[in-house]
């Protein structure tokens, strides 16, 4: 408990440094840092829809984290998650407007369709990494450039809605992921997304098929040793992975955007690997994070508004987290002198 | 309590003082502009419009950059209009369109002005630009030049003309429609090559299709491609042939080798519905603002560094058909 609450400790430092850093950029910026800061609190949580707000922003992060999560617990590198929900958001929405079915059945049919492109679109790079060994974090990233134009071609080419934006014709009603509110497109996404992180974490923590896992993301060659058939597991795990990153997809198609369309969610397949890396790879963890940026994002909305700051400097701050957290696991990797250092981020 | 008697005079010329501040604020023009593109030629035109009447109408100006997240626009737009603080907001952008009427019927308060588009919601006022009118004097001018063949400098005989597009968008084909009847009308016997890049933010693409076209005989090729055009442009350079810049005077970019450019007159628009709103006149919600060749929202601009190139009846006869054009004689094909 005392090592979590350590690690704990030295992340909330390093996100502290991280904005002091930031502070000092939109000082240079000729901003008030806290107005800035009082801007994006007002904007994340200024009011129910801004509440809201912050939880729709949060959803897909969380999903595509428990993604990463996923793979990142057996030391495995899925950074195709961007990919997976291209795919996955594609499929949910083609079921969505081309089938007429009814209410419940439809919804469900095409989150497993978003489930199923997620998977197929890593199976490739799952079947080369156990088969051939080949680094999944390569093949991978570039099935992502594939997936966004593959979607976008399909958009443009064979499904366009008459009318000429590049976007698909609306899904059907009895496909909507329900919304909670009238003013706000907060919708289910957000518990399955919660579900999934709890899940995860139960299957690690209190599994022997999660144990299997976590052995392996701690010393692959050590639980090979100890009769775990590493090739067989991760090429499972990193399917789980994509099939989490479709449904992230999924969840934004049926969701929130009712449609398919060029640009269809740009970057939250990043934005998830780094709430997954800020969280320590650990499912539970990943809420909070994912609230974090989730605010951090909608806040930005209101900053860009509000305030002569433009809203990339929020993207300014989520990066210098990022430098703050990786250069804060190194120095600990390198002052520590067991193995416990060596878990999981490993390329 | 003396000194609280004291000070209830001062209390009440600052607030006095509030009060009037507030009077004056009501009277002042506020103006937003919403948009993911302030960096790229149109966008940049409607900047120095904007700018423009910031400096001589003395009005408050805001730019608000959409980023390019989907998720982003609604809760974007919510931000601008709850307040209802702006007395005109400029949208531009089609992937704006869904976020942008949901927000319209949400705050009637709030008066948003679409640049580049008509929709059908009828408490926006549209501004739209006779694309096509122009584009028509940019085919007229290339077929003409590609007639003439080896005649004119740097020119062959492939009796076509090219055009790169950006994302295959109505706004886009509009551009295409009045480049092929302009080019159809000057010169009959000239083919138009038509191509879309897909997007509009990859130079290397632009350059690369218009190598292609160069390769099938065009040897003026007209680029409506936003930064993927640029590489239009460098394309020309390189291979010592012509091209047509596009929204903003482009000629400068590749000097010699963009024979004109189309000109989207942004800043003009933005400037006069903004004096409209300070004058008092207003902007009509759901009215359809058009800039075409009559009133200069549109022009072609023939490049400086190529004009002595381009003969003399050529350009009588852009004239003559800009005549005609605004006349009402020639009317040109729109597509929405």
């Amino acid at each position: 408990m005392g090592q979590r609450l350590e690690a704990l400790s030295g992340q909330a430092l390093a996100i502290l440094f991280a904005l002091i850093l930031g502070a000092v950029v939109i000082v240079a910026v000729g901003e008030n840092p806290v107005r800035v800061l009082v801007t994006l609190l007002n904007g994340a949580f200024g009011s129910p829809e801004r509440i809201a707000g912050t939880l729709l922003q949060a959803t897909p992060i969380l999903v595509c984290g428990v993604a990463a999560c996923i793979s990142l617990r057996a030391g495995l590198f899925n950074i195709g998650i961007e990919g997976q929900l291209f795919m996955g958001g594609f499929a949910a929405a083609w079921v969505g407007f081309s089938f007429s079915l009814p209410p419940v059945i439809h919804l469900l049919a095409a989150m497993a369709f978003a489930v199923f492109a997620g998977v197929a679109w890593i199976a490739l790079p799952a079947f080369f990494r156990t088969r051939y060994n080949a680094n999944e974090v390569v093949s991978t990233i570039l099935g992502n450039y594939v997936a966004v134009l593959v979607t976008s071609y399909l958009t443009i080419n064979i499904f366009k809605r008459p009318g000429g934006l590049p976007e698909t014709p609306p899904i059907l009603p009895t496909a909507y992921l329900p919304e909670f509110f009238s003013f706000s497109r907060l919708n289910w996404g957000l518990f399955i997304g919660i579900a999934l992180a709890i899940g995860a974490q139960f299957v690690f923590q209190r599994t022997a098929r999660g144990y299997a896992i976590s052995e392996m993301g701690a010393n692959a060659k050590f639980a090979e040793y100890g009769g775990i058939d590493i090739r067989r597991q991760g090429f499972l795990i990193l399917l789980a992975s994509g099939a989490v990153g479709g449904l992230a997809g999924g969840i934004e198609a049926l969701g929130v955007h009712r449609r398919f369309m060029e640009g269809f969610a740009p970057g939250f397949g990043f934005d998830g690997v780094i709430a997954a890396l800020l969280a320590n790879g650990s499912p539970i963890g990943t809420i909070a994070t994912a609230l974090f940026f989730g605010a951090l994002r909608s806040g930005s909305l209101l900053l860009e508004v509000d305030t002569t700051a433009s809203r990339e400097i929020i993207t300014v701050i989520q990066a210098l987290i990022i430098l703050a957290v990786s250069a804060q696991i190194k120095l600990r990797r390198g002052a520590s002198d067991s193995m416990a250092g060596e878990r999981r981020w490993k390329f | 309590m003396s000194s609280l008697f004291r000070r209830i005079p001062t209390l009440c010329g600052a607030f006095a003082l509030a009060l009037a501040s507030q009077a004056a604020a009501a009277k002042d023009v506020s103006i937003a502009a919403v948009s993911g593109y302030f960096a790229q030629g149109f966008g940049v035109s409607i900047v120095n419009g904007l700018k423009k009447a910031e400096k001589d109408l003395g009005v408050r100006v805001k730019l608000i950059d959409t980023g390019n997240r989907a998720l982003d626009y609604e809760e974007q737009f919510n931000n601008v209009a709850k307040e209802g603080s702006y007395d005109l907001v400029f949208v531009m952008g089609w992937e704006l369109v869904d976020a942008l009427q949901k927000t319209a019927a949400a705050y009637p308060n709030t008066h948003f002005v679409f640049i580049d588009g008509v929709l059908d919601s009828k408490s926006i006022s549209y501004a739209n630009f006779a694309q096509n009118q122009g584009s028509f004097l940019a085919g007229a001018l290339g077929a003409m030049l590609a007639e003439k063949g080896s005649a004119v400098e740097g020119f062959g005989n492939g009796k076509a003309i090219g055009f790169v597009g950006g994302r295959d968008l109505p706004v886009i084909r509009d551009f295409l429609a009045g480049y092929e009847q302009g080019a159809k009308a000057a010169a009959p016997d000239v083919r138009v090559d038509a191509v879309f890049a897909g997007t509009f933010d990859d130079p290397a693409k632009g350059s690369e299709l218009t190598q292609t076209l160069y390769g099938q005989g065009s040897d003026i090729v007209y680029n409506v491609a936003g930064p993927t055009g640029e590489g239009v442009l460098q394309a020309s350079a390189a291979a010592g042939k012509y091209s047509i810049g596009v929204d903003i005077d482009q000629c400068g970019v590749a000097p010699g080798h963009v024979a004109a450019s189309m000109l989207k007159h942004a800043d003009v628009a933005v400037y006069s519905l903004v004096k409209d709103v300070v004058d008092g006149r207003g902007v009509k919600p759901g009215g359809t603002y058009t800039y075409d060749l009559s009133t200069g929202g549109v022009e072609l601009l023939l490049c400086p560094q190529v004009s002595d190139k381009i003969p003399a009846d050529v350009k009588a006869k852009l004239e003559a058909f800009k005549a005609d054009i605004v006349s009402g004689k020639i009317s040109v094909a729109t597509v929405k």
